[in-house]
């Protein structure tokens, strides 16, 4: 029983899957080259054939909006692609500023019925 | 002298020889798989489900963490259409969400009596790591038993990944 229930689990996995994957868990906040401005680096990987765009934010505790800048807050991922963004703070957020997310964008003529949404958030370190 | 051009051609072939790296990192991460999405069967004129008696199907979530006690899943069954016909009512939406499968039964053998519930959101302690899939379940009902007109529905489900 016990090894059939393996056996399931290990067919589940090996079924084509679509993912939404950011990393770091737990970015750090840097000083960056602009005066008054902190730095972290994410990572993005793109595994959903169904998405073609991702919004970054950031947010307090309460998931209330932080001020922030990137290159782009909606940007485009195609299939199987891999990102690098940078997002600046200004250091006096540095308190307030707890998670940074990614959400997926789904088209809204989207061909299933019940599409799913998907949204990572990783904890900046200082706050775990 | 043929001899020595062709000497000559290897040792330069040689010289260029380019030793390619290949990295990679290794870190904790939560990964969200939209493992199936969901079909809404039409048992009667103003339902909509994904129950599979009903002729639906549930929405499927996959969440992969390589973190132990470091995420928590919000999983959000849909409360409304993000594109429908016309609607010649109001829609009462129910859903739930529950654990599927899971890839360790000791360690998360608890993870659906210890959900938490926060209005529409259940919210799961992912307490171990490895891959956990959710099924998410959504009935629509047309207001005073009026018919759902014909066409295309769709309504989101969210899933949601937390670091702690």
């Amino acid at each position: 029983m016990k090894m059939l229930k393996y056996i399931i689990v290990g067919l589940l996995l090996a079924l084509p899957v679509q993912a939404h994957e950011m990393v770091p868990t737990y970015p750090r906040l840097e000083i960056s080259h602009m005066d008054g401005l902190l730095k972290t680096t994410m990572k993005m990987f793109n595994k959903r054939a169904d998405v073609e765009y991702y919004e970054v934010g950031v947010f307090d505790k309460n998931f209330e909006p932080v001020p922030f800048v990137t290159a782009y807050n909606v940007f485009k991922l195609e299939y199987l692609g891999h990102v690098t963004f940078d997002i600046y703070i200004r250091a006096r957020d540095k308190e307030r500023a707890v998670y940074v997310c990614s959400k997926s964008k789904l088209r809204k003529g989207s061909n299933t019925n019940t599409p799913i949404s998907s949204k990572i958030c990783s904890k900046f370190e200082d706050k775990r | 002298m043929v001899a020595v051009a062709v000497a000559s051609t290897t040792a330069i072939s040689f010289a260029n020889a380019e030793q390619v790296p290949i990295t990679g990192t290794v870190q904790s991460r939560c990964i969200i798989q939209t493992d199936t999405a969901g079909t809404y069967g039409n048992p009667n004129a103003y339902t909509l489900t994904t129950a599979a008696q009903d002729g639906g199907d549930a929405a499927v979530v996959r969440y992969d963490v390589s973190l132990a006690d470091a995420y928590y899943a919000e999983i959000t069954p849909p409360t409304a259409f993000s594109s429908a016909p016309n609607l010649p009512d109001q829609v009462t939406w129910a859903g739930s969400v529950s654990v599927k499968t899971v890839s360790d039964a000791t360690g998360m053998g608890t993870y659906e009596a210890d959900k938490l519930e926060v209005g529409d959101t259940d919210r799961y302690d992912l307490t171990a790591t490895g891959s956990t899939w959710f099924a998410i379940e959504s009935t629509a009902t047309m207001g005073g038993n009026k018919a759902f007109a014909g066409g295309t529905y769709t309504a989101v489900a969210e899933a949601v990944c937390i670091a702690k």
